[in-house]
Parts: C-alpha cells; structure tokens; sequence
C-alpha cells in the first residue's frame, strides 16, 4: 500500500475529524454506536482517497461520503439504545454561558432533531453545518428548490414536534 | 429568534467538546475491514450466484430423476444442447451485469444516485434468483408434463401403478409452487431486514422530487 497516501490521508482526517464526529452525533444515540460509525466512515473515506483529485477542499469532500455512509452504508448496530435523556446528554457539551430558558429550548431542539429521519437529518446537520442549498442539494441529489422546499417542511416539523 | 438559528449558534460551539483521535488512532482504523451493506450485499450475491451454479453442476455430475427417462424417450442433445447454451448464457449475462452495477456504487456519488445504484445492483441478483427458479421450475413441469402426456414413463414405474397420471403432475405442481412460495418468503425476510432502511430512505429522496 502506498504510504504516502496513507501518510496525506490520516494527516488530513486527523485536521478534519469534527465533521465525521458531529455526523456521527447526529446518527448515533451511544458511544459504542459512535466509534463504530467513525470507523466505518473512515474506512469509506480511505476506500474513496485514491479517487479524491483535491480540486475540491478535503472537508467539502468529506460531507458527501461521511453522510452517506451514515444514511446508506452503514448497518445500526443493535446496541444503539434510544434514551431522550441519553441523546441529550451526548449533545450537549457546553452548557453554562446559557441561561435556563435558552438552555432549556437548546435542549429540546437537540432531542427534535434526533426524532427525524434520516434523509432530514442530513439536511439538518447540512444547514448547521453552514451550506448552501446549492451544496445541499448536490449533496443529496436532489434540485436546489427542492432543498429548500424539503429544509421549510423539516423546520415546521421541528416547530410541531417542540409545541405539540 | 428562530430556533434553528438557536441552535446553529450553538452547533458551532460544540467543536472544542468532540473526541480528539491522534494520528495512530486513525491509522489503526484504515487496516480495519469495513462491515457496510454494500459489502455484505456483495457477499449475499456471491454466494446466490454460487449456489445456483453449484446446484447446476452437481446435477450434471450426478445426474437426476429424469435422466434416464430423456434418454430412453427420445430428449436428445439437439434440446438438450441449446437448453443449456441459453442458460449459461443468461448466466452469464447477469453476470457482468452484477459486475458493472457494483462498480458503478461510489461513496462519492450524491446520496440518491448511490442509492440508486445500490437498489439496481440488487435488483440484478432478485432476477438472476427469479429466472433460476422459473427456469428450474418450467423445466421440471415440462418434463412431468412430457413424460406424462407422450410417453407411458410414469405407467412404467410399478410404485407409481395406482397412482393416476393426473395426480402425479398435480402434485409435481404444487410442490413446484410451495418450493417456489418459500424461497420467495425466506428472500423477503434477508432482504427485509437487510435493505429496509436504504428503501425507506431513497423513497424519501423520490418523494421529493415528485
């Protein structure tokens, strides 16, 4: 195996490595579930570096395949325990510059979005994430009005699911 | 304020909290072999590929119930030849096809057309099982069905002596259809299980664009 690849591929996952954890947050509810996730994402990833021409930036590139795996590649591991207390408590990192009420709708949104499917989560974590609608729906493979359309629906399903 | 925007800020914060893995860490991953659906998809395929290919060859090799009978009632090689030209044909034929569908499955596709290609990679190995069995099926059912109807092979079978002729390709019939309606049970349960999620997902992706 070419160890320079190897060399340029790790070094560049190693700078890069958030976006494939917070994918994994968005998809997985436990630990466990998230290494397995980081795993098999990076497997993908290093399978699709020899294709990987960097006339796109290393991270633009990664979204596409490290959601994709999460959406398509990746089987769930049985173990994924689905507690709103559990999923809450992976989220949430940083807590004390919030006060209570803020705190308290930061945490129920992070629970909403975890009650999603998954082609919704993608375009949640995408928007997050900063991205156009055109990279968006390049990402997904679906048309840019589209994108949006689908991104409107998801925030009024978010809105029902917070005032029920 | 609009919630989302809520939590955009504060998804941007998250970074100084997630897991930091060194260099080594990330390279021991790379050696790791992948456990994704396409893999086992793959491996599912290879082994419907083979198992009908072998079910193929073990009754050339040892021969079946029927030889004997073709022989002696005049199914000579000019059927039996082309019969299996066709058939290792078709094989083959879904064959490449398997082979160049799973190529075209790349992680660096859009999520749909990945998906796409993953449903049609599928789909190659449901037909290539849907023509053994059909193929499989028809050719005993033509086979009872000549032996019954042009020739006195059944009447020759001393065990077979009470039994009317009808009966027996009744019942060659609907064990032909039970064998059939179990293997495409058993088929619905793998496949159930296996591509539920992708099916679920890529119909989300076509409803949208609807």
């Amino acid at each position: 195996m070419n160890k320079e690849l190897e060399h340029s591929f790790v070094t560049n996952l190693e700078q890069n490595q958030n976006i494939v954890h917070k994918v994994c947050r968005i998809y997985t509810s436990d630990q466990d579930s998230h290494n397995d996730l980081f795993q098999e994402i990076t497997i993908q990833l290093w399978k699709a570096y020899p294709k990987f021409r960097g006339d796109a930036k290393f991270s633009t590139w990664m979204y596409r395949v490290a959601l994709n795996t999460a959406i398509t590649l990746y089987r769930k591991s049985k173990r994924s325990i689905k507690t709103a207390d559990l999923d809450t408590i992976n989220f949430r990192i940083k807590a004390e510059e919030y006060d209570d009420e803020v705190e308290q709708q930061l945490k129920l949104m992070y629970t909403a979005v975890k009650q999603l499917n998954d082609i919704e989560k993608a375009l949640v974590f995408l928007y997050l994430e900063d991205k156009s609608y055109r990279e968006i729906a390049d990402t997904m493979g679906i048309s840019e009005v589209n994108a949006r359309v689908k991104m409107n629906r998801v925030k009024t399903k978010l809105k029902k699911i917070l005032n029920p | 304020m609009d919630e989302l925007e809520l939590l955009k800020q504060d998804w941007k914060k998250q970074n100084e909290g997630l897991p930091k893995l060194s260099y080594d860490e990330i390279y021991r991953m790379i050696l790791k072999k992948s456990s994704s659906m396409v893999k086992w998809i793959f491996i599912i395929s290879l082994l419907e590929f083979s198992f009908w290919i072998l079910l193929e060859i073990i009754f050339r090799v040892n021969g079946f119930a029927g030889e004997e009978a073709i022989e002696k009632h005049g199914i000579d090689n000019n059927v039996i030849i082309p019969y299996t030209i066709f058939y290792y044909s078709v094989i083959v034929f879904f064959i490449v096809r398997f082979y160049l569908n799973y190529k075209k499955i790349q992680t660096t596709d859009s999520a749909k057309i990945l998906m796409k290609n993953i449903i049609n990679t599928r789909k190659t190995v449901k037909y290539y099982v849907w023509f053994n069995i059909c193929f499989f099926a028809m050719s005993v059912f033509s086979l009872v069905i000549y032996l019954a109807s042009f020739t006195t092979f059944y009447q020759e079978q001393s065990d077979l002596e009470t039994i009317p002729v009808k009966v027996f390709v009744i019942s060659a019939i609907v064990s032909g259809l039970f064998f059939v309606g179990i293997v495409a049970l058993f088929y619905r349960l793998i496949y159930g299980i296996l591509t539920r999620r992708l099916k679920r997902n890529y119909g989300e992706l076509e409803k949208l664009e609807v």
